[in-house]
């Protein structure tokens, strides 16, 4: 299976040439997507929603992708655990990935179950040695099945995880300097940790090594009592847009940002106007 | 160091309420009680308590809303078939 997945994702990568700005694919904004797409770049699809799909929902996505380059996005694996993933798991998103034919795929590094109980989402991992190795691990069982390796998403988190020894920055450079595949930068998560734990977010952009960025993700979330939850439910905050612009200024490869947006969904101008802000924090950055 | 058994830990003191209310009134002996070592238990004693309850309350939720979709779907596939 692996050669053949590999096969479709590498007839559907691009040599990416410019920058490009994209969304996250949400069925009620579907409508405005698609009346869009000459402003949009890029749509990057929640890979779970479909892993049970009815042919007639996998339909409709091939459609999507005939029409506007996707990127399958997972939340459930789980890889950055001392756990090994599930076979079955990577199977799952490894049948989708051969009957869409993104142009990538991409994970979080995170933990999502422990002991048979599912979490219910994303867990940040322990930061030490035996967590890297695990996650390099399931990294690699992941790219061996699939055919091509994941981006890997930096994520956010309410609590600084016990055990740890390594700082956020330090363990995700340990990943990345040996995983295979490319970063995929979340500003919004770098800007709720540095503000929950207290870090500089712009040391921790220097302190990450940029040059294997695939593609950055902006968001926006809440204050909740002293810290900040990376809801998805809110607008892009202007100490996001100020980090893109710093890592564009930082690297000159086309960069690949999206814009994820999970309810309270606003009209599609409101999201049409972040993505151009984006593209201005970017331009800025590159002057 | 990070093992299955201290996470499958964190995921019962993230996920399980009551266990989490014993652990907070014991967090070291709760965790030597559970087998971990003295190191990951030692390592519990210091856990982020406000990171704690915000991110299980967090995770509820998640867990919740992902039930309402999913019985949502339920009805949906009833009601088409």
């Amino acid at each position: 299976m692996a050669a053949a997945v590999a096969a479709a994702v590498g007839a559907a990568a691009v040599e990416m040439k410019k920058d490009r700005f994209g969304i996250g694919w949400r069925p009620q904004l579907a409508a405005g997507i698609f009346a869009n797409l000459d402003k949009i770049d890029i749509v990057e699809v929640i890979a779970d929603d479909y892993f049970d799909a009815s042919s007639r929902k996998i339909l409709a996505l091939r459609t999507l992708a005939a029409q506007t380059p996707v990127t399958l996005h997972g939340v459930g694996l789980g890889p950055a655990s001392t756990v090994p993933v599930e076979t079955k798991r990577i199977d799952q998103f490894a049948r989708l990935i051969g009957m869409i034919e993104p142009e990538s795929w991409s994970e979080h590094l995170a933990w999502v179950r422990g002991g048979g109980l599912d979490i219910g989402h994303l867990a940040s991992p322990p930061r030490n040695s035996a967590s890297v190795n695990g996650t390099l691990e399931n990294l690699h069982a992941a790219a061996k099945i699939v055919g091509t390796p994941p981006l890997v998403e930096n994520i956010a988190s309410l609590i600084d995880p016990p055990l740890s020894t390594l700082t956020e920055a330090q363990w995700l450079s340990q990943v990345m300097q040996h995983s295979a595949g490319g970063l995929l930068l979340d500003l919004h998560n770098v800007y709720t940790n540095a503000t929950n734990f207290g870090f500089d977010p712009y040391q921790f952009l220097d302190s990450i090594p940029l040059q294997q960025i695939g593609s950055i993700h902006i968001a926006g979330g809440r204050p909740i009592e002293d810290r900040i939850l990376d809801d998805h439910l809110h607008d892009v905050p202007d100490p996001v847009y100020d980090l893109l612009r710093y890592v564009a200024a930082r690297t000159d490869k086309p960069l690949t940002v999206i814009l994820e947006r999970d309810g309270k969904y606003p009209p599609i101008a409101s999201l049409l106007a972040q993505l151009e802000q984006a593209r201005e924090a970017v331009r800025r950055g590159r002057v | 160091m990070s093992t299955p058994a201290f996470e499958a830990f964190l995921a019962r003191i993230y996920v399980e309420q009551e266990t989490r209310d014993r652990f907070l009134a014991d967090p070291k002996g709760e965790a030597l009680r559970a087998g971990l070592t003295e190191e990951q238990a030692t390592a519990l004693a210091k856990i982020d308590q406000t990171g704690l309850r915000l991110a299980a309350s967090s995770f509820e939720r998640k867990r919740m809303s992902k039930k309402a979709g999913a019985n949502r779907t339920w009805l949906l596939r009833l009601w088409n078939h």
